[in-house]
C-alpha cells in the first residue's frame, strides 16, 4: 500500500532506513535541492501508510539532439519493502516523465556486482549498453554497466544498440 | 563552486591570459591564483576581471581587507563585462556582502540596458537577498524587451511572495488578485508554456482560497495539454475543500479500479464514504458508496478483481483501515468480521513479505488489549510456527519472522525471566540457521534469519532494563556483533549495538560501530541524537568535539549554499520548490541541534580543545526547529507502551537544556569581554549584561528542577532521557558553581573587591563539599556495569564544570594581572586588597587542583567492565575462528576514554600551576 508523491526537502530527514543501506548513497545536502529545484517530477518517493519512507527515485533529463534523455540518478527501496514492485513502480514513472519530455531512451549506471539491480533492469526491458571502466571509485574500483531502455521517440530503437568496447568515465557525457 | 563563466569561450586573449587564473581557483590553489593574477596584472595593471579574481583569491587566502580595497575600487568604476562581474560576485557572496551584488548590477545594466544576461542576474541579485519588490520590477523589466514566459512568470512569483510574506491582508488581497490577472492574461493570451506555470496558477488561486476556480482550472483543457493525464488525481484535495464528498467518492473509486495499491487514493475514498455516511442521504445512485456496506462490498471486488499476478497490500489493509475507522464508534465484526481475525488473515497472506509486520502496526492497536493479550498465539500459530518451529527455507524463515514479531507486538509484556528464555530460543534458532548455512547475507544484503538475532537482543534489552542488570545487555551485544559479523549491511544491527553500547556507558565501543554505519551530511543532524549527543556525557569530550565540528561544518556550509538552490529554482522555473526550499532553509536554519551543537562545542572547547578563545555562537533561533529522526530504529514493544508524546516531550526538554548552555555560554562571552584593558566605567554595561544573564541562569535552573524531577524510562527506540535531567538535579550545586564563578569574575572586573573576594571564598568553599556530593552521585550501587552510563554523565557534568572553572581562572588572571603588565616586568606595589585577592584566587586555584586530583584518584578506582563473557560466549557455541570483539571493546573503550580525560585533567592541573603567583 502506498502514497506515490513528489519527493520534498524534509523527506530528507527520515529517509534513513533507506539510506543506511550500503548500496545507496548519502549525499551533499546540495545535490538533493539542485535535482529538486531543476527536475522535480524526476524525483519521486513512495510512502507507507503510516508515512514511513520506503524508497525513491531520482533523475534528470538531459543530453542534446539525439541523446536526449531521461537518466536515473539514484534508485533505492528500503529492505523492509523490497519485491513489491515498488521499484518497478518508480521506474515505470521515471519512463513516463521521460516519453512526455519527448525523450529517447532512459538510461542508468549500475556497479556490474549489483546482480540484483542488474536482473530486476533487464527484467523491465534494460539492456547493458556499455561497460564503463572504474566508473565507481573506491577500493578497489569498480566498472559500471551503462544500461538503456529505449522511449517510443526512438523509433528504430537506435539508441540501444549495444557498444562492443568498454568506455572510460571520461569519455561518457 | 566553479568561478569562471560558463560561455566565455571567445577563444579571446583575455580568455587565455585568465584561464591559469581559473585553473588554480578551481582546484583550490589560491595562493598560486594570486601569483597567477598579479602576473596579469603587472602586463594590464587596469585588466578588471584580473583584478577581480585577485579579489577573489585575496578573500579566500583570509585577507579580507586587502580584497575589500580591490573590490570596492572596482566597484568604483562599475564594471559591466560578465567575467569581472561574475568574479566578483563570488567574492561578495563568500564575504556574505550579497547586498553589493544588487548594487554592482544595478549600475551594469545601467551603462548597459539592452543587455539580457546583466538584467537576469540583477533579477538573481534581488533574489539572494530577498528583496520581492525589487526582483518584480527586474523580471517586468526583462520582460519588457526579452518577452519569455519565464521572466514573466519570474515577475508574477515575486508579486506572489510579497503577498505571502506581507502583514496587511488588504495588500496581500491586492497583490495576489493582481498575480492572478496577470496569469489569467497569460491565459486568455494562450501563451501557458508549461506544467510549473499551471501549478504557480493553483498556488495563486490556492492562497486566495478559491476552490471552485482551481478545480476549473483541473478540469479544463489547458491544464491536461500542460499536465497530461493527471487530472483526476489533482482534483482531489479541492473536491474535499468544497465538500464535493460524491464527486470525491466517484473520482476515488475510479482511480483504485486501476491503482488498487494506491493509499492516496484510499484516504480520500474513506473520507467521502464516512462524510456520505452521516449525511445519510437516501440516494438512489448506486455508484456512490454511502454506507460502510456498500464501502466494503467495493473492497471486496477489489480483492476479488486481483486474480492474476501478484498479490497486492493494498486491498486487504484498506479493509483493515474500514475497520478501524468504523470502530471509532461502534463495533463493526458483525459487516466485516473480528478485527484480530483481520489482522491474523493480513498476516497469514503476507507475511513472507518483511513489511507484513511494519503494515499491521497501525492496527494492532485498534484491538482491545485484553483480546490482544489473550489470543497472542493466533499471530504466532496461523502459519502452523510456534515458538519452537525450525524453518528450513529463507521464504519459511520469514513467515516464522514475521509471526514471532506480530506475537510479540500484542502479547502482554514478559517478566524479565520469560523475556531472556525467549531470547535464548531466539538466539538458538539464528544460530540453528548459522550452522545450517541459512544465514545467506552477503556485503551488501541482510537476510530474514538475522531478525531472530535482533528480535532476540531486543529481550535481551527488555530483561537488561526490567533487572537493572548489564549481563542480558552484554548476551545481546555478543549476539549482534555476531549478526553483523555474518551481514555486514545489516544496519539494524549497527543502530541497535550503538544503542546499547552506550546503554553500557562505552561511547568508544559505539564509535567503532557508528563508524560502519557512515552517517553523513544530513543525517548528521537527523542523527546526532544516536551518538553524537552521547559522546560528551560519556566523557570522551575529544571524539565529541570532532563530531560536532563536522555538524556545525555541514549546517553552515549549507547556509550559504541555500541562496544559491533559490536562484536554480527560478531559473528552471519551477515555482512549487521554490517556497520548499525557503522554507528548508529556515528550517535548518533554525536547526535545535545545530544550536545545541555549537554550544557544546564551545563548552567543551574548553574542557578538552586547545586553547582558544571561545566562540560565541550566533544568536539561538527563536523557535528551535526538531530535525531527528526517531524512527529509525525498530521497536517491538505493545501498543500501549507507545509514547506519542515522545518526540515532543523529549524536544522540549533538548531545548530547555539548549537554553541553559546559551546562558552559560553568553555568560562566559561576557567574562572575556570584561576582561580587556578598558577603564572601569567602560565595563559597567557589561558587567550588568553578566549578572542579568546570571540571573536568568539560575533562575532556569531553578525552573527546570522542578520541571524535570521524574525520572524517564529507558526505551530501545528513543533517546537517552535528556542531559538536563541528570544536570538539574544532581547533589552537586551547579547552580550556586557557576553563578558564584561567572560573579567572581564580574565583580573583580569592576574592582568591587569585597564582593569579589566573597565570591571567590564562596566558590573555594563549596568546591570541596561538591566532591563530596559528587562521590555520593556516582558511588556504585547495584550493578556497577548497568549504572555505568548514569555514573559517566554525573562525572561529565563535574568535568565540564572543572574546565570553565579552570578557564574562567584564567580570566581573573587576565584582569588582576594582564599579561601586558607581566611582561614589562615592572614591580609594582600591590594594595592590601590586591593582596588578598591573589591569595584567595590561588587559594581557588589550589582547591581547584585538589578537586582535580580527587577526580584522578576517582578514575584509578573505576569499575571495570566484568561479565562473564566466556560464558556468554560458550551459549553462542562457536566453533570457527570468529572471535567476538565484545569483550576487547568493552575493555579498550574504558581504558581509553579514562585515558583521554587523565590527559584533559593533566593538561587542566599544568594551566592552572601556571596561573599560580
Ligand atoms: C534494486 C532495488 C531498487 C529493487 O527494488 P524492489 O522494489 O525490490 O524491486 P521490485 O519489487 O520492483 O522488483 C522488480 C523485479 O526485479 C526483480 N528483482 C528485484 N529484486 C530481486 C531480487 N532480490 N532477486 C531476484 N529478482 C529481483 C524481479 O524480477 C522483480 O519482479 P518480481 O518480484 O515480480 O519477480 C532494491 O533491491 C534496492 O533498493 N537495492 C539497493 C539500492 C540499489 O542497488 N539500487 C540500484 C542502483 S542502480
Amino acid at each position: 500500500m502506498t502514497t506515490i508523491r513528489p519527493f520534498t526537502c524534509e523527506d530528507m530527514l527520515k529517509f534513513n532506513n533507506v539510506n543506511l543501506d550500503p548500496l545507496t548513497e548519502t549525499y551533499g545536502l546540495s545535490f538533493y535541492t539542485q535535482y529538486l529545484a531543476h527536475w522535480p517530477e524526476y524525483f519521486q518517493v513512495v510512502e507507507s501508510p503510516s508515512g514511513e519512507i520506503m524508497g525513491y527515485i531520482m533523475g534528470k533529463a538531459e543530453g542534446h539532439g539525439e541523446n536526449w534523455h531521461g537518466h536515473v540518478t539514484a534508485l533505492t527501496v528500503g529492505p523492509e519493502y523490497r519485491r513489491l514492485g515498488l521499484a518497478a513502480t518508480l521506474m515505470n514513472i521515471l519512463e513516463d516523465v521521460s516519453e512526455k519530455k519527448k525523450a529517447y531512451f532512459v538510461d542508468l549506471f549500475v556497479r556490474v556486482s549489483n546482480k540484483v539491480a542488474i536482473n530486476m533492469y533487464k527484467n523491465l526491458g534494460y539492456i547493458v549498453y556499455r561497460t564503463v571502466l572504474e566508473y565507481y571509485s573506491g577500493d578497489p574500483d569498480e566498472d559500471a554497466y551503462d544500461m538503456r531502455k529505449a522511449c517510443s521517440r526512438d523509433v528504430n530503437k537506435k539508441s540501444v544498440i549495444p557498444l562492443t568496447h568498454p568506455v572510460r568515465p571520461e569519455d561518457v557525457d | 563552486m566553479a568561478v569562471r563563466p560558463q560561455h566565455v569561450h571567445d577563444g579571446g586573449i583575455v580568455e587565455r591570459r585568465l584561464r591559469p587564473i581559473y585553473d588554480w581557483l578551481d582546484i583550490g590553489n589560491n595562493k598560486k591564483a594570486l601569483q597567477e593574477a598579479e602576473k596579469v596584472l603587472k602586463k594590464s595593471p587596469t585588466l578588471q576581471a584580473a583584478r577581480a579574481l585577485k579579489a577573489l583569491a585575496l578573500f579566500r587566502l583570509g585577507k579580507g581587507l586587502e580584497a575589500q580595497v580591490v573590490l570596492d575600487a572596482l566597484a568604483d568604476e562599475k564594471p559591466s563585462d560578465d567575467t569581472t562581474l561574475q568574479a566578483m560576485t563570488i567574492s561578495y557572496r563568500e564575504s556574505q556582502q550579497l547586498h553589493k551584488v544588487c548594487m554592482l548590477y544595478e549600475n551594469a545594466v545601467k551603462s548597459e540596458p539592452a543587455n539580457e544576461e546583466l538584467h537576469s542576474h540583477l533579477f538573481m541579485s534581488y533574489v539572494r537577498v530577498g528583496d520581492y519588490r525589487s526582483q518584480q520590477r527586474a523580471a517586468m523589466a526583462l520582460y519588457k524587451f526579452a518577452p519569455k514566459n519565464p521572466y514573466y512568470f519570474w515577475a508574477v512569483m515575486s508579486i506572489v511572495l510579497q503577498a505571502k510574506t506581507s502583514e496587511d491582508n488588504t495588500k496581500r488581497g491586492i497583490l495576489l488578485a493582481l498575480a492572478q490577472r496577470m496569469v489569467d492574461n497569460f491565459i486568455s493570451e494562450n501563451k501557458m508554456e508549461a506544467e510549473q506555470e499551471a501549478r504557480l496558477y493553483i498556488m495563486i488561486l490556492e492562497l486566495q482560497e478559491k476552490w471552485e476556480d482551481i478545480l476549473k482550472f483541473i478540469e479544463s483543457p489547458l491544464y491536461s495539454q500542460l499536465v497530461p493525464g493527471s487530472t483526476a488525481q489533482a482534483s482531489i484535495p479541492y473536491l474535499k475543500k468544497l465538500g464535493q464528498w460524491k464527486r470525491l467518492n466517484v473520482v476515488c473509486k475510479e482511480l483504485l479500479w486501476d491503482n488498487q495499491d494506491r493509499w492516496d487514493y484510499y484516504v480520500p475514498y474513506f473520507d467521502s464514504v464516512f462524510y456520505l455516511m452521516k449525511e445519510n442521504e437516501e440516494d438512489s445512485d448506486s455508484s456512490i458508496d454511502n454506507t460502510a456496506e456498500k464501502c466494503h462490498e467495493f473492497i471486496c471486488q477489489l480483492v476479488e478483481s486481483m486474480s492474476s499476478g501478484r498479490t497486492l497490500r493494498g486491498p486487504y489493509l484498506a479493509r483493515l483501515e474500514l475497520w478501524k475507522r468504523l470502530a471509532v464508534d461502534g463495533d463493526p465484526t458483525s459487516l466485516i468480521g473480528n478485527g484480530l481475525a483481520l489482522c491474523v488473515q493480513y498476516l497469514r497472506v503476507f507475511a513472507n513479505k518483511p513489511c507484513a509486520v511494519p503494515d499491521l502496526r497501525p492496527y494492532l492497536g485498534m484491538i482491545p488489549q485484553k483480546e490482544r493479550e489473550e489470543k497472542c498465539r493466533e499471530f504466532l500459530t496461523c502459519l502452523g510456527f510456534d515458538e519452537n518451529s525450525e524453518p528450513e527455507s529463507a521464504d519459511d524463515i520469514q513467515r516464522h519472522i514475521s509471526c514471532l514479531a506480530a506475537w510479540r507486538l500484542v502479547a502482554a509484556p514478559l517478566s524479565s525471566t520469560g523475556a531472556l528464555e525467549l531470547a535464548a530460543t531466539l538466539r538458538g534458532h539464528y544460530m540453528r540457521c548459522l550452522q545450517k548455512g541459512l544465514v545467506t547475507s552477503n556485503i551488501t544484503e541482510f537476510c530474514a534469519a538475522d531478525h531472530y538475532g535482533i528480535l532476540a537482543a531486543h529481550h535481551y534489552f527488555y530483561a537488561g532494563v526490567e533487572q537493572q542488570s548489564s549481563a542480558p545487555i552484554v548476551e545481546a551485544l555478543c549476539l549482534l556483533e555476531l549478526v553483523l559479523h555474518h551481514s555486514p549491511a545489516n544496519f539494524h544491527a549497527k543502530l541497535l549495538l550503538v544503542k546499547l553500547y552506550h546503554l553500557l556507558g562505552n561511547a568508544v565501543a559505539a564509535d567503532s560501530i557508528y563508524q560502519r554505519l557512515e552517517v553523513k551530511h544530513i543525517q548528521l543532524v537527523s542523527l546526532g541524537w544516536l551518538h553524537c549527543a552521547r559522546l560528551a556525557p560519556a566523557c570522551l569530550a575529544s571524539r565529541a568535539l570532532q563530531l560536532l565540528a563536522d555538524t556545525r561544518a555541514f549546517l553552515k556550509h549549507h547556509g550559504k549554499d541555500s541562496v544559491e538552490h533559490l536562484t536554480y529554482a527560478y531559473k528552471y522555473g519551477t515555482f512549487e520548490k521554490l517556497v520548499e526550499l525557503a522554507g528548508w532553509a529556515a528550517r535548518l536554519e533554525g536547526c535545535g541541534w545545530g544550536a545545541a551543537a555549537a554550544r557544546d562545542q564551545a563548552l567543551l572547547a574548553q574542557l578538552a580543545g586547545p586553547p582558544a578563545l571561545l566562540h560565541q555562537p550566533s544568536r539561538l533561533p527563536a523557535l528551535p526547529t526538531d530535525n531527528r529522526d526517531l524512527n529509525v530504529i525498530v521497536n517491538y514493544e505493545p501498543p500501549q507502551f507507545q509514547d506519542d508524546n515522545l518526540k515532543a516531550r523529549t524536544f522540549d526538554q533538548e531545548v530547555s537544556y539548549l537554553r541553559l548552555k546559551d546562558a552559560l555560554v553568553s555568560a562566559i562571552a561576557l567574562c572575556i569581554e570584561l576582561a580587556d584593558s578598558r577603564p572601569v566605567e567602560e565595563k559597567k554595561g557589561h558587567y550588568e549584561q553578566l549578572n542579568t544573564c546570571v540571573e536568568a541562569f539560575s533562575t532556569a535552573m531553578e525552573k527546570c528542577r522542578q520541571l524535570y524531577a521524574e525520572r524517564e524510562r529507558i526505551s530501545i527506540s528513543a533517546p537517552f532521557p535528556s542531559r538536563i535531567i541528570a544536570f538539574v538535579n544532581s547533589p552537586v550545586p551547579y547552580r550556586e558553581l557557576y553563578a558564584t564563578m561567572l560573579r567572581l569574575v564580574g565583580e573583580l572586573a569592576i574592582n568591587r573587591t569585597t564582593a569579589a573576594h566573597d565570591a571567590c571564598d564562596a566558590v573555594a568553599r563549596l568546591l570541596p563539599k561538591a566532591q563530596l556530593q559528587l562521590q555520593d552521585e556516582i558511588a556504585v550501587k547495584g550493578d556497577p556495569v548497568w549504572s555505568m552510563r548514569d555514573r559517566l554523565e554525573s562525572l561529565s557534568n563535574y568535568l565540564e564544570f572543572i574546565g570553565i572553572i579552570t578557564f574562567l581562572l584564567g580570566v581573573c588572571n587576565e584582569l588582576f594581572s594582564p599579561a601586558s603588565a607581566k611582561k614589562s616586568k615592572k614591580k609594582t606595589n600591590h594594595s592590601p586588597d590586591e593582596i588578598k585577592t591573589s591569595e584567595l584566587l590561588n587559594k581557588l586555584n589550589n582547591t581547584v587542583q585538589t578537586s582535580i586530583a580527587f577526580l584522578e584518584n576517582i578514575l584509578d578506582e573505576w569499575p571495570k567492565y566484568e561479565a562473564n563473557i566466556d560464558e556468554i560466549l560458550a551459549k553462542l557455541s562457536l566453533d570457527d575462528k570468529y572471535q567476538s570483539p565484545v569483550e576487547n571493546k568493552l575493555k579498550t573503550g574504558r581504558d581509553d576514554m579514562l585515558n583521554d580525560v587523565r590527559n584533559i585533567l593533566k593538561r587542566k592541573s599544568k594551566y592552572l600551576k601556571s596561573l599560580l603567583q
